[in-house]
C-alpha cells in the first residue's frame, strides 16, 4: 500500500531551512550562551534525517552529494590544527588566543579561536551522526 | 508575486544608497515608495499586484481564527451531550487546486478545525479523505470547506 507523502514533504522543504537556520544560531552563540559545536551539529544532522525521513536515500544524496565520513576528518584536522598551532607561538598545547578587530560591516568584534576548535567538533558530529544513520539505513 | 517583492526590495535598497543614509527608516520610506511606483504600474507585470494578494492571506488567517473557534464550541457541544447521538464518518473530498503546497495548506487546514481529520491524500492529490466527528449529511460539510477555506486558498494563489 503507497502512501502520497505530499503533505509531509511540502511541509518538510519549508521546515529544513528554518532548523538548519537555527542550528547556525545556537553554534554561533556557544560563548555567552547555551549551545555550541556539539548541539548545532546535532540539529544540522537533524535537520538531514528530516530530509532522509520525507524523501528517500537516493533523492538526498542527489542533494547533497557529501561524503560525511570526509566530513568528520576535516573537522578533527581543525580541532588538531587549531590545538597545534598554539605550539607556534611557545604556549602549551589548545590554548587559546583571542583580540578584538575592527571589521569592515560588523565594527568592533572579539574573534576567538575556539570559534575554529568549534567548528571542528560542529564537522565531527555532523559527519558521525549522518554516517551511523545512511549505514543503517541502507537497506540491502 | 516574488519577482514584484525582489523589485520592491531593490528599489528600497536603491532609495537608500540615493538618499545616502543606511538605515532602517530610511529603508522603510523607499519600499513604502517602490510600493506605489509598482501600484501605478501594475498592468506591466503578468500576475496580480502582490498586496492584495498580502491581503487575501491575511483574510485567510482571520477565517482560519473564526472557523477554529466556532468548529471548537461545535465539538464541546458533542463532548458535554449526555446522549452519544453523533455519527461519524468518512468521505472523500475532490478538491480542485492543483500544487503541492495548495493541497497541504487545505488539509493543514482542515485537520486544525476539529470535527474534521485528513487521513490520506490520494496519489494523484486529486481526493482527500477525511474523518469527520459528526456527519448528517455529507454534502453540507463538503459545500462548507468548498465555500470556505478552498475559495479563500484560491484567493491566495490567483
Amino acid at each position: 500500500m503507497k502512501t502520497n507523502d505530499v503533505i509531509l514533504q511540502t511541509v518538510t522543504k519549508v521546515t529544513v531551512f528554518i532548523i538548519i537556520l537555527f542550528s547556525l544560531r545556537l553554534f554561533f552563540s556557544g560563548h555567552y550562551t547555551p549551545g555550541g559545536g556539539f548541539i548545532g551539529g546535532l540539529m544540522t544532522a537533524g535537520a538531514l534525517v528530516l530530509l532522509l525521513l520525507a524523501f528517500d536515500l537516493k533523492t538526498v544524496a542527489n542533494i547533497l552529494p557529501i561524503d560525511y565520513k570526509i566530513v568528520t576528518a576535516i573537522g578533527l584536522l581543525f580541532a588538531i590544527g587549531t590545538a597545534a598551532g598554539a605550539l607556534l607561538f611557545n604556549v602549551p598545547f589548545l590554548t587559546h588566543a583571542f583580540d578584538y578587530f575592527t571589521l569592515p560591516i560588523l565594527g568592533k568584534t572579539s574573534l576567538h579561536t575556539a570559534v575554529l576548535f568549534d567548528t571542528g567538533v560542529y564537522l565531527v558530529v555532523v559527519g558521525v551522526t549522518m554516517t551511523i544513520i545512511q549505514t543503517i539505513g541502507v537497506s540491502d | 508575486m516574488a519577482f514584484q517583492i525582489l523589485l520592491n526590495f531593490i528599489l528600497a535598497f536603491v532609495w537608500m544608497f540615493l538618499s545616502v543614509s543606511f538605515t532602517a527608516p530610511s529603508f522603510i520610506v523607499g519600499y513604502l515608495l517602490g510600493l506605489l511606483i509598482i501600484l501605478a504600474m501594475r498592468r506591466f507585470f503578468p500576475d496580480r499586484f502582490y498586496l492584495w494578494r498580502v491581503f487575501a492571506a491575511i483574510s485567510l488567517l482571520l477565517l482560519f481564527l473564526k472557523e477554529l473557534i466556532k468548529a471548537n464550541i461545535d465539538v464541546l457541544k458533542t463532548i458535554l451531550k449526555p446522549k452519544l447521538d453523533f455519527q461519524p464518518g468518512i468521505f472523500a473530498y475532490e478538491t480542485k487546486l492543483k500544487k503541492d503546497w495548495e493541497v497541504t495548506l487545505l488539509a493543514n487546514l482542515i485537520t486544525l478545525t476539529p470535527g474534521t481529520l485528513v487521513m490520506d491524500v490520494s496519489m494523484d492529490k486529486k481526493i482527500l479523505y477525511v474523518h469527520a466527528i459528526d456527519l448528517p449529511d455529507k454534502d453540507a460539510v463538503i459545500d462548507d470547506i468548498r465555500n470556505s477555506f478552498e475559495k479563500a486558498i484560491m484567493e491566495v494563489s490567483r
